[in-house]
């Protein structure tokens, strides 16, 4: 290397720091006032719901992403979207899903959905997708009144909890430490699969007792899927493939810990 | 006769108005702000019992008997139960804010309430500013000094929580004062031993994490200690070596083992009998608690903090309320809350003094203070490194190590300043403005105000939301939102939706408040919240008795969120505040029945 390359490199080497600070420094306070500009305004907002508002039928699934928006976007949309569908198991059921996004964000329920169409609103961006919606045949927190309950699964019932810190409408089963509860449905109507999604509800149960919980599902009295569910497991799906037609179902949840809050959703699709 | 100070004299003279002239920016500063910033949870209860030492002290002063018997006492400052009187907290600062609220507020009418409890940390966050000035100033010059000094103040965090009657400004404070006080006890003198003690004590008395100062003084005192004797030690082996074989040793000199032995115990006494016994002399003086059965209380102190709960706290998108926590949270979160340009420049300073010490060129050897400064880092830090220590609050739990990075900063953005134009000079010689005698000094001026811009701007930009804000290499809020890094804690947000209730609530509605319960009386009183709108209680059955709702949200407060959509049976709020975009509270209302 000749004698100017290496003053070059020299001088490379003692300038760096200096640049990078000096550059950094200006790029921070450029980024840090830009931020207030990129965010979706009122107007945006505004803009968004209108074009929802006029295309969206009863039926039709509203979500927001990224998650974190979710409030913004139900102080906008929130009177479209029922408790029941806030508390949705999963959104397999909706033929139509309005997608609300900023910042490029795609919300998980929107995956795998045809997009119909799609359009910004400055910061908001509003797409409507579709999908060919599950038929359920036997919704079983629907169908809960029809259940037969057998031990701890006296004090059951249908209920909106925070599943991984998520809303979900689902039967929760308290069962005593080592023990179990038990609902059956005689003569459930069954497609060709049944689907469903279990978690341990309360995060603070979940912080102060750590074992898990395990679902057990059971078709004509027969074993056909156990799920065992921890305290970071969230809302953990199972899929059985059945036979169309009525047959007994039974859940059995049971933990070895008290104060295991179990909830679970199910249905019978087609 | 001449009555011109000395140089030398006038260097002092020139420092002490420029750490004056800091102290008080920072102190107009953060008071100004602080109004702006909602009442956070722990405040709100150290309002109440800062009042009740307070008046147990102006009692005692003015002689009112039985106030030292074990029952008095206990019922000021003790009691059964490991939070009674909220003696799971040392006391000075509450003291501080209680005796602040008699004197500012309820004497001289100067200030609000809640302004006059902040006062202490104020001042004390003040002095810390003004501290690490003086400090960096000492050893690396007055450019360094003030660039250091002015990057403390401009913490986006730091500075929020310098606004708040809480312990964790004050203990940064404390902590580097104590360290500071050290650092020039090593000089020798009883009397700056005594004031490092003293401070020492006075940390103690702050919070607990005052505990873990002696490890990093205490490594570094094993240093500076056994420094001499490893340079004797090498000396005589080389004089050995040089007289030649036969040479009889140095005649009556311990062996080396002993003189390694003895050289901490015999270096700086003083400063051993201070941090050991002055330290915790000036923490049982301030806390009657302790004045009797100190063993059992002491231990139930420390007992509740080592088998503290675990607080529910988002970090990289997942709530973690159980250890093992990820060892990586104290470094990620510095990297996304301290300003980007001070974070580069203190890593610019860290590599000039770890280069230095590799070429053996360090400030001031026999003192150390680049490795008093790393040490006291890694100390204050390295519990969150461990995975078990609980991670809730972030960086206010390590804010002790921040100022000491400021101080690399420093060091860091001078230093890369003079190398810059040293070598421009030396590659441009006919640049003649580059070997100017001031352009080292015009080129830091430029590059401190860059960075000192950079960081006022985050932390101006922060407020009143700071614990909700995140840098500019994170993206600001949003990006620190779709990081999943925690939202914000102690339910300070409250504050900003109160405007909202005052216009819209209905008159003599009862609102479910959250997280912000126990600031609700004091939103109230300070006139921010409307009296007709009372908190209606806890939980399920303070939201089934409630007209309004608010949620303040974090990760694991959802479920609150789904609480008010059961009860009020709708998910739509009325209300959301936002900062930048990023939701911080919600308010629902109850929909009336239909007629």
């Amino acid at each position: 290397m000749s004698a100017r390359w290496r003053g070059l490199a020299r001088l490379a080497a003692g300038m760096v720091p200096a640049l990078a600070i000096l550059v950094l420094a200006m790029w921070e306070v450029f980024a840090t006032l830009a931020v207030p500009a990129r965010v979706a305004t009122e107007a945006d907002w505004a803009a968004a719901e209108a074009e929802v508002r006029a295309g969206w039928k009863a039926g039709d699934l509203i979500v927001f992403a990224p998650r974190w928006v979710d409030p913004v976007g139900r102080l906008h949309l929130g009177d479209l979207i029922p408790i029941d569908v806030a508390g949705r198991m999963d959104a397999a059921r909706f033929a139509r899903i309005w997608e609300v996004s900023i910042r490029g964000a795609r919300a998980a329920d929107a995956r795998g959905a045809r997009v119909a169409s799609s359009r910004s609103h400055g910061g908001v961006k509003v797409r409507l997708l579709e999908q060919t919606p599950a038929r359920v045949r036997t919704d079983f927190v629907a169908a809960f009144a029809a259940a037969r309950s057998e031990g701890a699964s006296a004090g059951a019932s249908p209920i909106l909890e925070e599943v991984g810190f998520a809303p979900h409408r689902c039967i929760r089963i308290e069962p005593p430490a080592g023990g179990s509860g038990k609902l059956t449905w005689p003569a459930a109507d069954l497609g060709s699969k049944l689907v469903g999604h279990v978690g341990l509800a309360d995060v603070f149960t979940r912080r102060d007792i750590r074992g898990p919980g395990k679902l057990e599902l059971l078709i004509g009295g027969k074993p056909v899927a156990t799920t065992i569910v921890g305290v970071d497991s969230g809302w953990v799906r199972f899929e059985v493939a059945t036979t169309p037609g009525p047959a007994e179902v039974t859940f059995i949840a049971s933990a070895t810990d008290p104060r295991r809050l179990i909830c679970f959703a199910a249905e019978a699709r087609e | 006769m001449s009555t011109s100070p000395s140089p030398r004299r006038r260097s002092r003279l020139i420092n002490a108005g420029l750490a004056l002239a800091l102290a008080l920016l920072s102190f107009f500063t953060v008071l100004r702000a602080q109004h702006s910033q909602g009442i956070a949870r722990d405040e709100a209860q150290y309002f109440g019992f800062g009042a009740r030492y307070a008046r147990y002290w102006v009692d005692l002063f003015r002689g009112v008997p039985g106030l030292r018997t074990a029952a008095a006492i206990t019922a000021t400052w003790g009691g059964r139960a490991p939070t009674d009187n909220n003696r799971e907290h040392p006391p000075l600062m509450k003291t501080l804010f209680g005796l602040s609220e008699l004197a500012f507020h309820q004497k001289l009418g100067w200030t609000d309430a809640v302004t006059a409890n902040r006062l202490p940390t104020i001042a004390l966050n003040a002095l810390l500013v003004a501290l690490v000035f003086l400090f960096t100033t000492g050893i690396w010059g007055r450019a360094a000094g003030v660039t250091a000094g002015l990057l403390t103040l401009l913490l986006p965090r730091a500075f929020f929580h310098a606004g708040l009657a809480c312990f964790d400004a004050p203990i940064a404070a404390l902590w580097f004062a104590t360290t500071a006080a050290y650092h020039r006890a090593l000089r020798g003198g009883v009397l700056a031993a005594l004031l490092c003690g003293v401070c020492f004590g006075l940390a103690l008395a702050t919070k607990h994490n005052a505990f873990l100062l002696p490890i990093g003084l205490g490594l570094h005192y094993l240093w500076v200690a056994l420094r001499p004797e490893i340079l004797h030690q090498r000396a005589r082996r080389a004089a050995q070596a040089a007289a030649g074989p036969g040479v009889p040793a140095l005649a009556r000199e311990l062996p080396p083992a002993a003189r390694f032995a003895l050289a901490p115990l015999t270096f700086r006494p003083a400063i051993i009998v201070a941090l050991a016994l002055v330290g915790p002399l000036v923490l049982i003086i301030l806390w009657p608690w302790l004045w009797f059965d100190t063993s059992a209380h002491l231990r139930d102190w420390l007992r509740f903090h080592l088998t503290h709960v675990h607080y529910n706290f988002e970090y990289l998108g997942q709530n973690w309320n159980h250890p093992r926590f990820p060892w990586h949270v104290a470094l990620v979160t510095t990297l996304l809350t301290v300003p980007v340009a001070t974070l580069a420049a203190a890593a610019t300073g860290l590599g000039v003094v770890i280069r230095r010490a590799i070429r053996r060129v360090t400030d001031d050897p026999a003192r150390a203070p680049a490795l008093l400064c790393a040490l006291s880092i890694m100390v204050a830090a390295g519990p969150f490194f461990m995975g078990s220590t609980p991670i809730f609050g972030a960086e206010k739990h390590w804010a002790p190590a921040i100022p000491f990075l400021c101080v690399f900063a420093g060091v860091g953005l001078t230093a890369a300043a003079r190398a810059a134009i040293a070598r421009s000079a030396a590659l441009l010689p006919r640049a003649r403005f580059l070997a100017h005698r001031h352009a080292p000094t015009a080129a830091i001026a430029v590059l401190a105000t860059l960075a000192v811009t950079a960081a006022a701007v985050e932390t101006f930009h922060a407020q009143p939301y700071a614990l909700s804000s995140y840098n500019a290499l994170a993206g600001g809020a949003p990006g620190g939102a779709d990081l999943g890094m925690n939202r914000q804690f102690w339910g300070v947000s409250a504050r900003g939706v109160l405007p909202w209730l005052d216009v819209h609530a209905p008159p003599g509605a009862r609102v479910y408040s959250h997280d912000a319960n126990i600031a609700w009386g004091h939103y109230m009183a300070q006139g921010l919240l409307r009296h007709d709108l009372p908190d209606a209680g806890h939980e399920e059955g303070g939201v089934a008795s409630s007209d309004l709702a608010l949620v303040i949200h974090e990760l694991h407060f959802n479920r609150h969120d789904y609480m008010i959509w059961r009860n009020y049976g709708t998910v739509r709020p009325v209300h959301v505040l936002t900062f930048d975009g990023v939701p911080l509270v919600s308010v629902y209302q109850r929909p009336r029945p239909s007629p």
